[in-house]
């Protein structure tokens, strides 16, 4: 009796620790989004950035981020911001329109190469769910095909074989596709080799030392691949293709 | 009559200008050389000037100079711009008694009741055995001889000096170091080094043509001096900074080496200084280093719009068409103009609406170096151009900058312009150049508003297979396939294997028949128990070592049994068990003395023992 009644206590204990954070986080953001109406930005931002801080985040923070960083015309972070918020928060209308938005106030216009429409098709459906929706359904379906196949396996249930055996098989191919597109949007959500830069002009330089050839120019808001690192120095490539190395400053990973 | 009232006229106006010469009655003492052996002879000199009736002087008093011969006396009037001046030098040759620092004393003249007194000159005697190469001290600590150039610089009487007007300036206030050059007689000279200075921005002014020259005396002896170059700083770190020296190349007039003679008199006129008369040479001289204290600039009162600005500027905005339409380019110019850090100026980012689209700044510099101060102007020039029609502000600049005389920051604000952008449906296919439609349906539109509702925070670093309900979810599915797939193993070993069944049912079929025959005893069955007993042990081996119980004979066990190799002692039991059986079944007259539970227990033993072995 002694024993049950302190550990209700400690439970209360860690319950009540995890909420004292996550109302003072709350706050923050309240914070954040009246100095963000008071139209006082930059203080929005310190506030965002506090969260983060604190090792959180969550989709709406990175949208209201990204709006604080377009009112004061920092575009590359604001880009970066909303990018940040897509990946929490895929199909967001807002999210969507605001980064579309912004990019539109990005210098470069890099034509993408057209993508194969049934690669474009596949990348879309991939993009329906995040990671962790795809992550619910592939376990459910994974349940109910197993359960299925227990049942069908187990008893001897005539009339309902047939059924069993059927919802096990669709269920177990949906599973394994649900998986390998729970794998592909983690890879894509947690994929550190996406950039944004965030100087107003980056020059890109054929080798990682200052001073050598300069490829091109590119300027604020401009998503990159990163392909390698050496020491202060990304190796980048653009979305047609181009190759250089910029210091890591001017480009932050998404 | 009337002719003695001009003259008196005349007379009275020649007094007046007398008069008003005599205000400047100039009187000073000089020698021609402050360096010299006891063997040497010195020439002390009194001029007198802006006087016209001379006044008497007695020759100088030094217990520690004789006079050799003079005064020799020459007078000289000019009149220019009917400005009489007249000027009178008295000379006399002195020579030392002893050698050291010796002094002349000031003579004094009384003058229409004023009395002038000359300096005090000090002349260093050394003894001639001792030679002439003694270091001398520099007149007033300008001057060291460059390394490698004529160790005797000195005697050439020619030095550099560098000059500024203070000792401490704050980081970017600008400092100028002027250099002069003290000399007697120097023909040309040419620039070698321009001065050095680790953490400055030098701006160098245009060097005079024709630099002025005026005369000075230092220490008793009369230089030319001519400013020949003055240099800007403005440092750029803080700290003890050093200027380092200036070098330049003098060509120096050396008098030709002769002996003293009657006519040395009659030489020393400047007349026979003529660098025609006599050599020259080429003397490398330096200014000595000059140490700045550069202070930091107050932290107190500091402007967010400080840039780094030090000196006293002004800032003009302007724009150069106010009428314009969407998509036409207009010009904002930001104009900083003033004295100070004019390289180190800069404007604060523009920030404007996102429906200008701004191109980077012209930047032009114009620095000014004349008139004694660096100034000049910095123009910002930003091309925008506003891509939607409507009302445009562009808002008011901020600039600061730091005026080292008042020591205080000044913070200047610009105009803003509000500008009414009109539509121009020509110019808007241009704008469509590069964007997809749906990106043209945007152009205009402004984001959307921020989320108020947070949707729960998660830790960064997170993903989904750290999630708790994963693993559990999917565990719950792992551990139901393999409880599923075992129960059917299990059911199918049973089920398909007779072999399996029979020897896993064996045991507990004997402990059923045990059971039975018990209860046979029980109810005095003893026919029927036999016969049981026989069955089941018979049933069990068979089970065990799964044969076909139609037609087992003891025969058949025993060659069973013995491919199983049990041990010959209990094979022997069992036999002759299974023997005795046989006869009391077959033969009736033997049951009767049979002991049915002796016999159960020793055949329960003896399957005991057969279970460990089969």
């Amino acid at each position: 009796m002694k024993l049950i009644r302190e550990l209700i206590l400690i439970l209360i204990l860690i319950a009540s620790l995890w909420g004292r954070t996550d109302s003072e986080l709350n706050q923050l953001f309240e914070q954040g989004n009246a100095a963000y109406q008071a139209e006082n930005y930059t203080e929005a931002i310190r506030l965002y950035e506090d969260i983060i801080a604190y090792g959180y985040d969550s989709g709406p923070l990175y949208l209201n981020l990204g709006n604080a960083y377009y009112r004061t015309s920092q575009i590359g972070l604001a880009i970066l911001s909303y990018e940040r918020a897509a990946r929490r928060m895929p199909n967001d209308p807002n999210v969507d329109f605001n980064l579309q938005l912004a990019n539109l106030s990005v210098r470069d216009r890099i034509e993408a190469p057209p993508a194969f429409f049934l690669l474009r098709w596949y990348r879309a459906f991939v993009d329906l769910l995040s990671a962790s929706g795809w992550a619910i359904i592939f376990s459910i379906l994974l349940l109910i095909a197993i359960t299925s196949f227990a049942v069908w396996l187990n008893f001897d249930l005539r009339h309902l074989r047939r059924l069993l055996r059927a919802i096990f098989v669709i269920c177990g191919v949906l599973s394994l596709l649900t998986a390998l597109m729970l794998f592909q949007k983690y890879h894509l959500e947690t994929a550190d080799d996406q950039g944004i830069t965030i100087s107003r002009t980056v020059s890109s330089l054929a080798a990682p030392q200052p001073g050598s050839t300069e490829l091109f120019i590119i300027h604020e808001g401009t998503k990159v691949r990163i392909l390698d690192s050496d020491g202060n120095w990304f190796k980048i490539e653009l979305i047609d293709g181009k190759q250089g190395w910029v210091s890591t400053a001017d480009v932050a990973k998404i | 009559m009337r002719k003695s009232r001009i003259y008196k006229l005349i007379l009275l106006i020649m007094l007046f200008t007398f008069n008003a010469n005599a205000q400047n009655v100039r009187f000073s003492a000089s020698v021609n050389k402050n360096n010299i052996t006891d063997k040497d002879v010195l020439i002390y000199t009194i001029n007198i000037e802006g006087v016209s009736d001379f006044p008497n002087v007695s020759p100088p008093e030094s217990p520690d100079f004789v006079l050799i011969s003079g005064p020799s006396q020459s007078s000289s009037i000019q009149i220019i711009n009917g400005q009489m001046t007249a000027s009178k030098t008295i000379s006399w040759q002195i020579a030392p008694t002893r050698t050291g620092q010796l002094t002349i004393k000031p003579i004094s003249i009384k003058y229409r009741g004023k009395t002038y007194t000359t300096d005090l000159v000090t002349v260093n005697v050394t003894s001639a055995s001792s030679g002439q190469q003694k270091p001398s001290t520099p007149p007033s600590g300008a001057t060291r001889p460059a390394p490698g150039a004529s160790t005797d610089s000195r005697r050439e009487e020619v030095f550099l000096k560098a000059t500024v007007p203070q000792q401490t300036v704050y980081k970017g206030q600008e400092l100028v170091v002027t250099f002069d050059l003290y000399y007697r007689n120097v023909r040309t000279f040419g620039r070698k080094k321009l001065p050095d200075a680790r953490g400055f921005w030098i701006e160098e002014f245009p060097a005079p043509s024709q630099p002025t020259i005026t005369n000075e005396t230092i220490n008793g002896v009369p230089y030319r001096k001519a400013t020949i170059q003055q240099i800007a700083l403005f440092a750029t770190t803080t700290g003890e900074l050093t200027i380092d020296p200036m070098v330049i190349d003098c060509e120096v007039v050396q008098p030709s080496q002769r002996r003293r003679s009657i006519f040395d008199d009659f030489f020393e006129d400047s007349f026979f200084n003529d660098p025609f008369f006599s050599g020259t040479k080429v003397v490398t001289i330096e200014s000595a280093p000059l140490k700045i204290q550069v202070k930091p600039l107050p932290e107190k009162g500091k402007p967010s719009a400080f840039n780094g600005a030090v000196g006293s500027f002004k800032i003009e905005s302007s724009i150069d068409n106010p009428q314009v339409k969407q998509d036409q380019a207009l010009t904002l110019r930001y104009k900083i103009s003033g004295n100070g850090n004019i390289n180190a100026l800069k404007l604060t980012p523009l920030i404007l609406p996102n429906s200008v689209e701004v191109f980077e700044p012209k930047i032009d510099k114009i620095i000014n170096k004349s008139g004694g101060t660096i100034g000049g102007s910095v123009t910002y020039e930003y091309v925008l151009i506003p891509r939607r029609p409507g009302q445009l502000t562009i808002p008011a600049l901020q600039f600061a900058y730091f005026d080292p005389q008042t020591e205080a920051y000044r913070t200047l604000t610009t105009r803003s312009f509000n500008l009414k952008i009109d539509v121009d449906e020509s110019a808007r296919s241009d704008r469509s150049v590069g964007l997809s439609k749906t990106e043209i349906s945007l152009l205009g539109q402004d984001i959307r508003f921020i989320m108020r509702e947070n949707t729960g925070w998660r830790k960064l670093n997170h993903t989904v297979f750290s999630e708790i309900w994963f693993w559990l979810l999917n565990g719950i599915s792992l551990s139901i396939l393999l409880g599923a797939v075992g129960l059917r193993w299990w059911t199918d070993k049973l089920q398909s294997n007779l072999a399996f069944a029979r020897r896993r049912q064996a045991w507990p079929r004997w402990q059923t028949r045990l059971r039975s025959m018990q209860t046979m005893l029980v109810e005095a069955k003893e026919e029927e128990f036999f016969t049981q007993l026989d069955q089941a042990i018979i049933g069990y081996i068979a089970d065990r070592l799964v044969l076909p119980i139609a037609g087992l004979g003891p025969r058949e066990i025993e060659q069973a049994l013995n491919q199983c190799g049990i041990e010959a002692e209990l094979l022997q039991k069992v036999l002759s068990l299974l023997k005795r059986l046989n006869e009391i079944r077959f033969l009736p007259g033997l049951a009767a003395d049979a002991e049915p539970r002796t016999l159960l227990t020793e055949s329960r033993e003896i399957i005991n023992n057969l279970s460990k072995v089969i």
